[in-house]
């Protein structure tokens, strides 16, 4: 309840959230600038994961792709983050209601856990980067992101929805 | 001119009755689209002076190429039926028609200047041509990416000034 409460307050109350409910462009850009952003952020990652699995961009090594892309992730996921937030913030009853947006938050938060523990694996040598478990991590991040994406785009259908609005 | 053929496409009804297919294409799509970004921009980002700056160009060019073909074959596999079963809405849609055209463009350059300059010695080309290269194409498949995600969201006669549709 408590956070239906919060989605509420959001819709009556955050500014620019009519404009970008009933605008024929602000809601579309943003939804498209969140699209290239995701290409950006989770084309250069799943690279990166598919180099930790072994089977992408061989010549170069883990540690490598990981030292010279980690800023570039870092980028596009703030990006990604900024254009998701204010597609929330403009429709917040909507997303609220939608079952496909939550498992896709809670993906969301299993992949940072992922994240974390492929930096625990690895944070000690530069060796670690080629290990069994590190490989193991990135499949799991290659599985967990391609959800993320997989879920983002069913939030767009009807499905396992409920109306709040 | 192609009006009847794209009637004939849509006539076909590729997905039958079903309501999965539609999406079920269209999330396959998204993750070839991931794909096929991350090993254009990391090959990019190589000719602009960042990311895998340690390797030769001609490495990373080298290692992401079956990826952008793998991924853009799924692309064109999953993007075919996925016209074919709105074909009379895109063909009327000037957007789709521009996305179109930027992608062949897009393909042809890919072949030609952009591989003769990705696969090339660093001697023959130098930074500055390598820079514009690299530049020209993360515009060109970025704007792919956000003119396919615009199609069925703003008014179709956009770009009408543009393609006359």
């Amino acid at each position: 309840m408590m956070l239906l409460d919060i989605a509420r307050w959001m819709d009556a109350n955050l500014p620019g959230g009519p404009y970008l409910r009933e605008s024929t462009y602000g809601f579309s850009i943003l939804l498209t600038l969140h699209v290239v952003f995701m290409c950006i952020f989770l084309g250069l990652l799943v690279m990166m994961d598919l180099r930790l699995v072994g089977i992408a961009n061989l010549r170069t090594r883990a540690f490598d792709i990981q030292r010279r892309l980690f800023s570039w992730y870092v980028v596009g996921f703030v990006l990604l983050s900024v254009t998701g937030l204010l597609l929330v913030w403009a429709q917040p009853l909507r997303y609220y209601g939608k079952t496909f947006f939550w498992w896709k938050m809670g993906l969301m938060v299993l992949a940072g856990l992922n994240a974390g523990w492929i930096h625990s694996i690895t944070h000690r040598s530069e060796e670690a980067w080629d290990s069994g478990r590190a490989k193991f991590a990135g499949g799991v991040s290659l599985v967990l992101w391609l959800a993320v994406l997989t879920l983002g785009r069913l939030v767009a259908y009807e499905w396992y929805t409920t109306d709040y609005f | 001119m192609l009006e009847p053929f794209f009637k004939w496409m849509e006539g076909l009804a590729v997905y039958g009755a079903s309501i999965y297919m539609g999406p079920a294409v269209n999330i396959v799509h998204l993750v070839a689209m991931v794909i096929f970004l991350g090993s254009i921009l990391l090959v990019d980002l190589r000719l602009l002076g960042a990311g895998l700056t340690h390797q030769p160009r001609s490495v990373v060019a080298r290692d992401a190429y079956p990826w952008t073909i793998g991924s853009f074959l799924m692309l064109v596999v999953t993007g075919v039926p996925a016209l074919m079963a709105t074909a009379t809405a895109q063909y009327g849609n000037s957007i789709f028609w521009v996305k179109m055209y930027l992608l062949g463009i897009g393909v042809i350059y890919l072949f030609t200047l952009r591989r003769t300059v990705a696969y090339s010695d660093e001697r023959r080309f130098g930074a500055g041509t390598a820079q514009v290269v690299g530049f020209a194409s993360i515009v060109i498949w970025l704007s792919v990416a956000a003119l396919a995600r615009l199609i069925m969201m703003i008014p179709g006669n956009t770009f009408a000034w543009l393609v006359g549709n």
